[in-house]
């Protein structure tokens, strides 16, 4: 990462730090992803190795378990657009495979919603 | 050994789901008390910028400074089962920008509208958001310590909800209270469910 302090005195400003870490991009075709797309490494934490620190992280915590782009960011500290980006550079690079949240239908999921009370009720 | 020798697995996200529920309600009417009493994990807090939600931006350099306003976001996470996660959304902090956030409404399963009997009219932008896009949704009254106690329907006639939708009282810092209100939107939204299955059948 070419950061901030290289570039001089001049800070910077709340408009470029948080998307230092996507090069200033913040995002055209991101596969669609939501806040609550799942996704999961599908490449193991060695082949990494050459990537950037937060691709790196973001395959540490997603191997063996599907997370959310939500607690991503939040792990991460980062904006949720610039998750994004990062997540769908991983994508395109085949490191990640990910899944879209259920499109809710006009009538709901009826199987869905009693499966989601019989967890609220165990709790 | 063979997996990790392999760089390339074959990766399954299987039948995993996720899905949401939004809390909203005035500041201070007990979101995010809510949310930790019944999240499995501590709740996690991200952030978006305005500027970028919904905004087919591709380029920072049109980001005009005015509009880059930072919404905090909490939420927890209940594992429902193998499958099904479902993560329980806290409306932004700053109440005069959360209806701006469309990704957190698309899809919700319904929602929680938390009401602070003190300061009731503090949920009426919450309950109009959700009649406006008809997400299901139920008013919760969190009952502070020293808050004077309402009847259901002084509750339902100072919010102006309509008959059907439930109101329950409850304690925002306690698991059980938190998980009944959760208990009583979903039995509501899967009576909704099959009545408009119903209707589609006639």
């Amino acid at each position: 990462m070419t950061g901030a302090a290289s570039a001089g005195d001049e800070d910077p400003g709340p408009l470029v730090r948080p998307f230092a870490v996507t090069r200033g991009r913040t995002g055209k075709d991101l596969h669609g992803l939501d806040i609550l797309t799942l996704v999961t490494a599908a490449r193991s934490e060695g082949d990494s190795a050459g990537l950037d620190r937060e691709y790196r992280e973001i395959l540490r915590l997603c191997q063996h378990r599907a997370l959310s782009i939500a607690e991503l960011a939040a792990h991460m500290n980062l904006l949720l657009a610039a998750v994004k980006v990062l997540v769908g550079d991983l994508i395109d690079g085949g490191y990640l495979i990910h899944r879209p949240p259920p499109a809710l239908a006009a009538v709901p999921d009826i199987n869905l919603l009693q499966a989601v009370l019989d967890g609220v009720r165990r709790l | 050994m063979y997996e990790d020798s392999n760089s390339i697995r074959n990766p399954d996200l299987g039948g995993a789901q996720a899905v949401k529920i939004l809390i909203a309600g005035g500041f201070g009417a007990g979101k995010t008390t809510l949310v930790s009493a019944v999240s499995e994990i501590k709740p996690l807090r991200t952030e978006e910028r305005l500027s970028q939600i919904g905004a087919s931006v591709d380029d920072i350099t049109g980001v005009d400074g005015k509009s880059t306003t930072t919404v905090a976001l909490d939420f927890g996470r209940i594992t429902i089962s193998s499958e099904v996660v479902l993560y329980l959304f806290g409306t932004p902090g700053q109440d005069r920008f959360w209806f701006m956030w469309k990704e957190l409404s698309e899809g919700a399963l319904g929602a929680v509208v938390l009401a602070d009997t003190r300061r009731i009219t503090d949920c009426f932008g919450s309950l109009d958001f959700f009649e406006s896009r008809s997400i299901p949704f139920i008013v919760a009254v969190n009952c502070f310590d020293g808050a004077e106690l309402y009847a259901e329907d002084e509750v339902r006639h100072a919010l102006d909800v309509g008959p059907r939708v439930p109101i329950q009282f409850c304690d925002a810092r306690h698991r059980g209270s938190s998980k009944e209100v959760l208990v009583r939107l979903l039995e509501y939204l899967m009576a909704t469910a099959r009545e408009s299955t119903f209707d589609a059948l006639r």
